[in-house]
């Protein structure tokens, strides 16, 4: 208990002088996560407004295969990166591996599933009289897409904060593809893993503290984004 | 000769033009084996203000969705001589996107590229005429069950369509706003308006009604 208690205030202590080692780190988490989920809901939004909407063969299937990647492991996801940006893999050349532009294409597949089910679910879940009501007034297959997105936004919201969340704090795919190179690659959750295992607990509690403070504030943005969405 | 229009309400007589603007033949809507909807024959012309009259579930709403085309899947014969941009379906109970009344009211317009300006004169003028031009900057989660009613029409009412389907327009409405909004119909020129409602229904609000009862056993329908 004692250890926890003295790593609480080491925790506090670097975090309040801004130590570089863990500053570094939690910037380097939040820009990588930040621009993941970015790139994630880009495609994801796209493809989950398309399998809600559009029937094609195949899309009960595709369905179903973006439902069952929400539980993929980021360790497996970081060791399919790895084998394919490493030098021998088909993406070698592209010269990623071990930087953090490897993390965010990992991370990019972590999020994915996420924002593409849960669009797809508030999309199929609409009530059919808005897609009645915006064809009827005459607007156009861009225009009710739109309409669709704006009334499910609370929805979209959430998995942008669940799919940040994630990449936020997930270890596997950091670990395995960026390698955990100091100043270069190291993020949070990495940082704590191997301080800890190093034996500088104080420092791993700050990151913790980091990761925690990060997820408690999506927290925080989550409860205000429903309220303002209720009050509307 | 200016035709003339049977009535069986106490109703305005009103010009119309001869070609007709619906015609449907042998119409049967079916949904799981059981017809929910079925019409022998009906003519309607351009400017009419028609009533649709029939009991619960003798398909006045279905025959509404399929004039709207909201409805494909049907036998028989339906020809309705407008682009689909041209007709507007208002629903038994309307939908109102989130945002504002007057983003609801405008979202038509906008949908046409009509300018903003514009747009939101045109949504405050019907605003106006249906008696709720003050709510224009209320969320519509704010809104009651007749305001959100009056605000859906005023939606359909300022893209002036050619057709114009209005299913239960007077539901939860009082006595003023019944009779604003029938005022509101019946000032509608140009428009064919098709109107699924109670009865029985306001003085002038239609020019003649047409009675469905669809129900498999039950009298076919009869008009007048």
């Amino acid at each position: 208990m004692d250890l926890l208690w003295e790593g609480l205030i080491e925790a506090f202590r670097l975090i309040g002088r801004f130590d570089p080692l863990v500053m570094n780190a939690a910037w380097r988490s939040l820009w990588i996560s930040l621009l993941a989920v970015s790139l994630a809901a880009l495609v994801g939004i796209a493809i989950g407004s398309l399998l809600a909407r559009c029937k094609f063969f195949g899309r009960g299937a595709l369905v179903l295969l973006f439902r069952a990647g929400m539980g993929v492991p980021t360790v497996l996801i970081g060791l399919v990166g790895y084998a394919l940006l490493s030098r021998r893999g088909p993406l070698g050349p592209l010269d990623m591996l071990y930087t953090p532009w490897g993390i965010v294409a990992g991370e990019f597949f972590l999020a994915l599933p996420i924002i593409v089910t849960w669009t797809h679910g508030a999309i199929s879940n609409l009530d059919p009289r808005v897609a009645e009501t915006a064809l009827t007034l005459g607007a156009n297959t861009l225009r009710r897409w739109r309409t669709y997105l704006s009334e499910v936004r609370m929805a979209i919201y959430l998995a942008l904060l669940t799919a940040f969340a994630r990449c936020f704090t997930e270890l596997g795919i950091a670990m395995m593809i960026g390698g955990n190179i100091k100043y270069r690659t190291r993020t949070l959750a990495t940082a704590t893993a191997m301080e800890t295992s190093a034996g500088e607990f104080a420092r791993g509690v700050a990151m913790s503290l980091l990761l925690l403070f990060g997820a408690m504030l999506l927290t925080f943005a989550i409860a205000r984004l429903m309220r303002t969405e209720e009050e509307r | 000769m200016k035709p003339t229009i049977s009535m069986r309400h106490n109703v305005t007589v009103q010009p119309v033009s001869e070609k007709p603007l619906i015609a449907a033949k042998d119409l049967a809507v079916k949904k799981q084996g059981t017809t929910i909807c079925h019409v022998p024959e009906l003519t309607i012309t351009a400017g009419e203000r028609v009533g649709i009259m029939g009991g619960n579930g003798s398909g006045k709403t279905t025959l509404l969705r399929v004039l709207a085309g909201l409805e494909h899947d049907h036998d028989g014969i339906c020809q309705v001589a407008t682009e689909p941009r041209e007709r507007v379906f208002v629903h038994q109970a309307p939908y109102l996107m989130r945002g504002t009344v007057l983003f609801n009211v405008a979202y038509g317009l906008a949908a046409r590229g009509v300018a903003t300006a514009e747009r939101n004169a045109s949504a405050h003028s019907w605003l106006a005429q249906l008696g709720v031009d003050q709510l224009d900057d209320r969320r519509i989660a704010n809104l009651s069950g007749g305001e959100r009613r009056r605000v859906a029409l005023a939606r359909a009412f300022c893209l002036s369509p050619r057709l114009l389907l209005l299913d239960e327009p007077l539901a939860d409405l009082d006595e003023a706003g019944i009779e604003t909004v029938s005022a509101a119909i019946a000032s509608l020129e140009n428009t064919t308006v098709l109107i699924s409602s109670p009865i029985p229904l306001p003085d002038g609000l239609v020019t003649r009604t047409v009675s469905i009862d669809s129900i498999e056993g039950m009298p076919a329908a009869s008009l007048d």
